[in-house]
């Protein structure tokens, strides 16, 4: 009796998953737990373990194609048994073969054109006399910003890429406005560039680059990055902190966590327990803001950025208002190398309320983080500096770096509550003691 | 209100009683031997043959409604007929003792009065001016029909079949009908018979019959008017407000002069058949309290209206009291009213099922039948013989049988083309004519030199721009504005057109409400300008019929509210009677309408839609001196119905636009034609009347603050409309807003929009977005900006809809949503 090995869903929200590579092809002996084939969601990657022995009968999708959950993948049996009666019908195996590749060009077309232009769906929305404009223009679509009402592309934002010199075909415009893929090659660019002279004198060889489509999660970050920009009022505030006692407590838990057992505690990880305790006292910051509604979350969900392989991953410390900020270092371990591994669920990758990113340990002394859409804030934690105080002490200085959308949140609350912030990190220890 | 009649407190109050003189019931009491000393054989054998004739058209008319087949003759006809058979004594009385001068106008169940007054011109007419009529009409198409069929070699014989012919090839939609087949049954006439405009709403025809009669008194014309209706029509306002209008004191008190002009009445007569039935409804009975429609007049002069009831249905009868009562108008003790009782044996048309009479009452009249009572007269008195009655009725059923022929054969009666030639309607919507005066034979009657106008002379030392050398603002009182350049143009027309006359609420001795006519009454003397009863429906309805007789009226309806209590005379005659003639009639009629503010949800809303909806009507709302006297001008040098807006808000205003000032002299601003009053790159706003100012002030803001340039165009008038200069505009700008006072469902603005979408669509970088007032009633003045359109809420629009403005912080809620919420509470 053969089976068949379906597309798991990862998480309520995923409806496809790509299929990134097959471990077996057609006709390979399969054990239980040898691993199939791997996958990857929006936000993560997984591989497929086996749950059958026998030989892989057939395989029905190919790498690279986009399958959506619960569909047949693959059928494992014994060789020469019938599986026609498993097998899609021969229009759907047809169409399970080669539809999926036109279907996903557009999508990833789509896709990528929403990184730059495009921000409701797969349609493109631009007025007709944009249209009108970027044919005549040949203006490259995908750097187009739209600012026009329901984020409709509207004249003044095609006339502002073609003022930045952003210039392609008429071919182009047309496959784009007709939701097709569009190469968003540095050709146009590089036509469009102000050195196009010298640029052309350049030996071919030196003009060559390796051409590598967005990965799944590179996509769903630029287009969750663009979606921010452009739809959110982001404004920022930058401000420091004395960093002595933070600094301190650090030095005492480095020489006693191993004796107490508590595992290693970062700095972030004391950032993330004062963000912790001060973020259910501004509702509108621990918030999303979806379809102009406010959804202001009884837990404090905080988000960690982690640098990844694929990019950017954000997991979620549910409910950090309660832990302890030994047991948030231990969760944020976790979670980071969950990331790192591709083995984070999209579960845990969404339902944040805040999100902190540090790039402090980068050296950077300031920065302008990117809310994480629908959220209302984000922090961004950067380096110490040494600062004089006013009695001309030198002390250590740690900046922080609050986006908030204004839209949700007005300065002076967001002022507060980073202000707030700054004096329980500068009393670190007192906040322990509440 | 004359200051020369005094109102005295001492006087109104002495106790008395009102006298009425008794009316006469049916006091014909002539002896045939008596009758004979007045008609000749032939004037008793013409009466019967005028009546018989009608008879056997309407008979011939019901076999074809109700059996599609007449004396052999096969023929479906869809359209309407509403016979009268029973009253053609009634009809051929009437006419018997109408000259060609006198006009008669009747209602949607006139064909009998069409044939009885053509049949009684023809017998007056002499051969000669009557060939030249039929062959001057229509450039002698209907004329070649009947001339082809016709060997008698009598032109009265050819005569009595171009009437027939012309009128059946009407009713039947031929265009070698008296209207090419555009007026149909209910609206047949033939001006050069004294047939004018019969019409098919009831009592429609009341004030346009009173119109010609003010054009006969205003320009001292010959013959009398006789405004036919039936019974029912008593029912309805607008007849009522004629009554009232036609004797009302000023014409014999006050027109006079000091006898420098006529103090004669009103030449009209109100001639109510009184058949018993407004359609089923019998108002004697039941629908109505006055038992005879004589009664009536008693309430509307002292003279009682000279009213009586007379015997419908003996032609001889009814001969003398219209002569009677002719006598009396044209000795110039007008109006009069005689009630004509009759009965209407047939259906009120084929399909009446008779539900409301019994058919013992129909066979009891059709037994009192007048056309056999009057034969049975004529034999006992040996005036024919049966053999000479049998003669005539033989020739009569030869000839319509020959005419319905001819009418409904389509090689020789084509309909219109409208495959061929599609625009042929459009054509005679407007006449589009410019003349100066519709009668250059006479010298236009003025009280005073124009240049010795108080008027003229305070206007001539006012500053016609609005500001001075330094760019500052010329003080209101020295300002030349609006009301001027209004005046300026009205005056002008009448020192050049005698025919021109102005009437309306308030006009003389005030001065309009708005004081648009201060100066007039100076000017003029009562009978070309003078004050209306309140009396909407008979205002405009009289300007119809005085422009359809050959005049030029400007009526005022002082709010632009009123138009629903003329809703009738503005959207079903004064619109249409130019087309429904086939462009024989002009209608060279200005509806001044003053769109209010501060007054209220029923004294300030601009219905230039409503307006704009109707075919027929030209509409327009000037915002500036310069545009209204240039409008002005055209609208009164034309030949088409203006209906012109103006504002209550803007009357003092000065001319902004033009530098050199209002010109003093004659220029027209062409219908039609927007006109930039600011230019810019950004935007495009579209104005409609007084909003302007509000537009260009959104305008300034959009520069100043937001570094954006609007351009904003002035629609000036909305019907026609050229779109050619707006859709220029949105090329260059790709977006455009439509802003006006008017409520924004049904608006003239989203008429605008829509066309300027389908017009202009890849140009569009957004929607066109339409600005009006909110879907409700206009609150009191202090509330009026969270109602009509303001400069904040057309920046809030532009920034919803058409183009986010970085920084722009909304005062109004003009989102998408809310709009889908509104309408969905349907506000």
């Amino acid at each position: 009796m053969a089976n068949v090995v379906i597309m798991p869903r990862q998480g309520q929200s995923v409806e496809s998953c790509i299929i990134t590579a097959w471990q077996k092809k057609k006709g390979d002996h399969v054990e239980v737990k040898d691993i199939l084939f791997s996958y990857e969601t929006d936000k993560s990657a997984f591989d497929e373990p086996s749950q059958f022995s026998g030989t892989v009968l057939e395989v029905l999708w190919n790498e690279g194609d986009v399958v959506p959950c619960l569909e047949p993948v693959c059928i494992i049996g014994e060789p020469g048994e019938d599986i026609s009666a498993l097998l899609p019908k021969k229009a759907e195996a047809q169409a399970a073969t080669e539809a999926p590749k036109a279907d996903e060009a557009p999508k990833a077309a789509a896709e990528a054109a929403a990184t730059v232009s495009e921000s409701s769906g797969e349609r493109v929305f631009i007025s007709p006399r944009a249209r009108k404009l970027a044919l005549e223009s040949g203006v490259d679509m995908t750097k187009v910003v739209s600012t026009g009402p329901h984020g409709r592309i509207i004249e003044r934002d095609i006339n502002k890429a073609l003022d930045q010199g952003f210039v392609a075909t008429t071919e182009k415009v047309e496959l784009f406005l007709a939701g097709k893929p569009v190469e968003t090659d540095n050709e146009a660019e590089e036509s469009a560039a102000p050195a196009p002279a010298a640029a052309a004198a350049a030996p071919a060889d030196l003009r060559a680059y390796d051409e590598e489509p967005l990965s799944n999660v590179r996509k769903v970050i630029a287009k969750s990055m663009h979606q921010s920009l452009a739809e959110m009022a982001q404004l920022t505030l930058n401000s420091s902190f004395n960093a002595k006692s933070l600094l301190d407590y650090r030095a005492k838990l480095k020489a006693g966590a191993e004796t107490l057992g508590l595992g290693k505690i970062t700095i972030n990880d004391m950032v993330l327990y004062a963000v912790s305790r001060i973020l259910p006292k501004y509702p509108e910051i621990n918030a999303n803001l979806v379809d102009g509604k406010f959804r202001k979350f009884r837990h404090a969900n905080v988000c960690v950025a982690v640098d990844t392989d694929r990019g950017l991953l954000v997991p979620v410390i549910f409910g950090a208002e309660a832990m302890t900020l030994s047991e948030i270092a231990k969760r944020s371990k976790e979670l980071a190398s969950q990331a790192r591994e591709g083995k984070c669920s999209p579960d845990d990758m969404s339902g944040g309320s805040f999100t902190v990113s540090n790039l402090g340990s980068m050296g950077v002394e300031s920065f302008t983080p990117v809310i994480n859409p629908p959220q209302t804030a984000i922090l961004g934690v950067c380096c110490t500096t040494n600062r004089l105080d006013a009695e001309g002490k030198v002390y250590p200085a740690m900046g922080l770096s609050l986006t908030f959308d204004h839209r949700a949140v007005d300065g002076a609350p967001a002022a507060k509550f980073l202000k707030e912030l700054c004096t329980a990190l500068e009393n670190f220890e007192l906040l322990l003691a509440k | 209100m004359p200051k020369s009649q005094y109102v005295d407190p001492g006087k109104v109050f002495t106790p008395g009683f009102i006298e009425f003189e008794k009316i006469p019931l049916c006091q014909y009491k002539k002896t045939l031997a008596e009758e004979k000393k007045i008609y000749s054989k032939e004037d008793f054998l013409r009466i019967y043959h005028d009546m018989r004739t009608i008879r056997e058209f309407e008979t011939m008319l019901n076999e074809i409604k109700t059996k599609s087949e007449y004396n052999g003759v096969k023929y479906n006809n869809p359209g309407p007929a509403h016979l009268s058979i029973g009253q053609e004594a009634s009809a051929v009385g009437q006419a018997y003792c109408l000259d060609i001068n006198d006009y008669t106008f009747g209602s949607h169940r006139s064909h009998g009065e069409i044939l009885a007054k053509g049949l009684s011109s023809i017998n007056k007419l002499d051969e000669k001016e009557l060939y030249e009529i039929m062959k001057e009409f229509l450039g002698g198409q209907t004329l070649a029909v009947v001339e082809k069929n016709n060997k008698s070699g009598s032109i009265k014989d050819l005569a009595k079949d171009f009437l027939l012919y012309g009128a059946l090839a009407e009713i039947f939609a031929r265009t070698t009908g008296f209207n090419k087949g555009l007026g149909g049954s209910m609206h047949a006439f033939f001006i050069p018979f004294g047939i004018l405009p019969n019409n098919a709403i009831v009592g429609g025809a009341a004030p346009i019959a009173l119109g010609a009669a003010l054009y006969k008194r205003s320009n001292h014309k010959k013959g009398i008017v006789v405004a036919n209706s039936g019974d029912g029509a008593l029912g309805r306002g607008p007849v009522l407000e004629s009554l009232n209008f036609a004797s009302m004191d000023q014409i014999t008190k006050l027109w006079g002069m000091d006898g420098k002009y006529s103090s004669d009445g009103m030449p009209i007569l109100f001639n109510v058949f009184n058949n018993f039935y407004g359609m089923g409804g019998q108002t004697m009975g039941e629908t109505m309290g006055f038992t005879y429609p004589a009664r009536l007049a008693a309430g509307f002069n002292p003279d009682q209206m000279h009213a009586e009831k007379v015997n419908g249905y003996d032609p001889l009868a009814v001969i003398d009291a219209t002569t009677r009562k002719k006598e009396i108008l044209l000795s110039g003790k007008g109006p009069a009213l005689l009630e004509v009782t009759t009965y209407r044996v047939s259906g009120h048309s084929p399909s009446d099922a008779s539900t409301y009479r019994t058919q013992e009452e129909i066979e009891a009249w059709k037994e009192a039948c007048p056309i056999k009572a009057y034969r049975k007269k004529m034999v006992k008195g040996k005036i024919a013989t049966e053999a000479e009655f049998d003669e005539i009725d033989r020739g009569i059923i030869d000839r319509i049988t020959k005419i319905i022929k001819l009418a409904i054969d389509d090689e020789v009666s084509p309909r219109m083309d409208l495959s061929k030639n599609p625009d042929m309607i459009s054509s005679i919507m407007f006449s589009n004519q410019h003349v100066k005066s519709m009668d250059e034979t006479r010298e236009p009657e003025v009280l005073m030199p124009k240049e010795e106008n108080p008027r003229v002379k305070q206007i001539a030392g006012k500053s016609r721009y609005a500001f001075d050398d330094k760019g500052e603002a010329i003080p209101k009182m020295k300002l030349f504005n609006i009301r001027d350049g209004l005046f300026e143009a009205i005056i002008d027309k009448f020192y050049e057109d005698p025919t021109t006359i102005a009437y309306g609420e308030d006009n003389r001795d005030w001065g309009g409400a708005f004081a648009v006519y201060r100066g007039l009454t100076e000017a003029l003397p009562y009978h070309r300008f003078f004050n209306a009863p309140i009396s909407e429906s008979a205002i405009v309805g009289s300007s119809v019929g005085y422009a359809v007789a050959g005049g030029r009226a400007i009526v005022e309806l002082m709010y632009a509210d009123f138009i629903g209590c003329a809703g009738d005379e503005i959207f079903n005659q004064l619109s249409k009677w130019q087309s429904m003639s086939a462009g024989i009639l002009k209608m060279p009629v200005v509806l001044r309408v003053s769109v209010g503010s501060k007054y209220g949800a029923q004294h300030s809303q601009d219905w230039t839609a409503l307006c704009s909806h109707i075919p027929g009507l030209k509409v327009c709302f000037p915002a500036t001196p310069y545009d209204a006297k240039g409008l002005m001008n055209a609208a009164l040098n034309g030949t088409d119905p203006v209906v012109f807006f103006e504002s209550q808000r803007i009357y003092d205003k000065g001319e902004e636009f033009h530098k050199e000032g209002v010109p003093e002299g004659y220029y027209e601003v062409q219908f039609g034609d927007p006109d930039v009053k600011r230019e810019g790159k950004d935007v495009t706003i579209l104005t409609i009347g007084a909003v302007l100012y509000r537009a260009l002030e959104a305008a300034k803001k959009l520069e100043e603050q937001y570094g954006i340039s609007a351009e904003v165009i002035d629609a000036r008038s909305m019907v026609p409309f050229n779109y050619e200069k707006v859709i220029e505009s949105v090329k260059k700008t790709g977006k455009i807003i439509i802003v006006g006072d008017a409520v924004d469902r049904g608006s003239i603005m989203r008429d605008m929009a829509s066309n300027i979408t389908e017009m202009a669509f890849d140009y569009l970088d957004a929607p066109p977005a339409v600005f009006g007032s909110r879907n409700w009633i206009t609150p009191a003045f202090e509330l009026e900006k969270y109602y009509f359109p303001q400069a904040d809420g057309i920046i809030d629009v532009i920034h919803e809809k058409l183009m986010p403005i970085p920084g722009h912080v909304t005062k109004y809620n003009e989102t998408e949503a809310e709009h889908i919420e509104r309408a969905k509470r349907g506000v």
